[in-house]
């Protein structure tokens, strides 16, 4: 039965706390061992796999009443169990990484000066907090929550499915860089004109979101993604050579590439997923052809979870 | 009568809220968009969002409680583009946050190009 909550009711465990003792807390999450430091970490849900109303509710409980009004804001059912589902991958994503000392409820989040979401952590005496970064995103089907330890990150994740309303080459001049347009000119097939198109947005979203500014704050103009050959050539529609990697330059400084960002793009069920993560300049051995290492968790919070890191459902990587 | 200058799209997208900012060139309190206009406006991000039947989509339903991400927002300013026959340019200014308030400014834009 689907957790039934309409916009102007309160959501069912404030009743139950009203009336009976609490329940008992939620079973701790399986601890997780750190990122490395070229690592990140991706944990994803599947909406349509929980259905069980009172497992929502305990969900609710973990959010903070801020958390709850905004989910409570969300129109109709489903955007508010995706809402819900979306603070409580974050939640419980980060406190398996605290060793069991943080509960998921007991995190405190801010806003950077663009609005992206970091950990604020408390002043402990005895123990120092893992510096966690993450980044969220998704779909109606899918969300996915990407960590990494002291590394700024972006992820974006769109359905491989996704058709756009608008023409590709019309969103392309628009929104991309003229070096962008002129690789999606080179596909002739509309099938995958589509899929690249998707797939440079998905990339181009992650790097935003790594800088901490998003689509707002980083025009989608000022910087062209794209893939960059073994032999430092462009690959173009009809070249495809052996690993090519995934680059960024500054529109202003073609040719200059940003080395400090390391990318992955790869599908995730049904979905196609763009991370992109800072290279640790701290450490000398992460040099600039170390590309960035996945590890992959799908998991419902509190019932299972499962690695799929080396499974068919994480395939076709690029980095 | 006033002006309207370039209006602008801004959308927060590390939470999926989505908000319309226009810039109003002289203080002067927007006249309320045509019932037409509010339905078209409805449409098209119904469509782009391919809401189902349960989302009621009224004037005053924000943007940020619709679960569009950024490609949907600007498929959908491109959509409203296209439906009136309007340009929406990037700029930062005053937040709009709702049906209504995309709904007005288009009218203005609409009688500012007829008057230009």
């Amino acid at each position: 039965m689907f957790w039934l909550l309409r916009r102007n009711m309160l959501p069912l465990y404030l009743n139950s706390v009203a009336r009976r003792p609490f329940a008992s807390s939620p079973p701790p999450l399986p601890p997780a061992p750190l990122p490395c430091p070229r690592e990140t970490h991706i944990w994803y849900v599947v909406p349509d796999e929980l259905k069980d109303a009172s497992r929502l509710n305990q969900y609710m409980e973990l959010l903070s009443p801020c958390e709850r009004q905004s989910v409570l804001r969300m129109n109709g059912e489903r955007l508010q169990k995706g809402a819900l589902l979306a603070r409580t991958l974050v939640r419980t994503t980060l406190a398996r990484y605290t060793d069991g000392r943080l509960s998921p409820k007991s995190f405190k989040f801010r806003k950077n000066r663009f609005g992206k979401p970091e950990v604020e952590w408390d002043n402990y005496d005895l123990w120092a907090p893992p510096p966690l970064q993450f980044n969220i995103s998704h779909t109606s089907t899918m969300i996915a929550c990407g960590v990494t330890l002291d590394l700024p990150i972006g992820i974006d994740i769109e359905e491989k499915q996704r058709k756009t309303s608008n023409d590709i080459l019309s969103l392309a001049h628009r929104y991309f860089t003229s070096v962008e347009v002129a690789y999606l000119k080179t596909l002739a097939d509309p099938e995958c004109r589509q899929s690249e198109f998707i797939r440079l947005w998905t990339l181009k979203e992650a790097y935003v979101k790594a800088l901490g500014r998003g689509f707002s704050g980083a025009p989608f103009k000022d910087f062209t993604i794209r893939l960059e050959a073994s032999n430092g050539k462009q690959v173009t529609g009809e070249s495809k050579s052996d690993g090519p990697s995934i680059v960024v330059e500054a529109v202003d400084d073609p040719g200059i590439l940003m080395n400090r960002w390391k990318f992955a793009f790869f599908e995730l069920n049904s979905h196609y997923t763009a991370v992109c993560m800072e290279r640790d300049v701290k450490n000398p051995a992460d040099g600039e052809n170390n590309s960035l290492k996945l590890k992959v968790w799908r998991t419902l919070p509190f019932v299972e979870d499962e690695c799929v890191t080396e499974t068919d459902a994480v395939k076709n990587i690029i980095r | 009568m006033a002006a309207v200058s370039a209006t602008s799209i801004r959308w927060k997208d590390f939470e999926c809220e989505v908000g319309f900012y226009g810039h109003i060139k002289e203080n002067l309190t927007l006249l309320e968009a045509k019932p037409e206009t509010v339905e078209k406006v409805c449409e098209i991000v119904k469509k782009q969002l391919a809401l189902k039947d349960e989302i009621v989509l009224t004037p005053d339903s924000k943007f940020s409680a619709l679960g569009a991400d950024s490609l949907d927002t600007v498929e959908i300013v491109m959509g409203l583009e296209e439906e009136f026959g309007i340009t929406v340019e990037e700029d930062n200014s005053q937040n709009i946050t709702t049906i209504q308030e995309a709904a007005d400014l288009i009218e203005k834009l609409v009688q500012q190009k007829a008057e230009a």
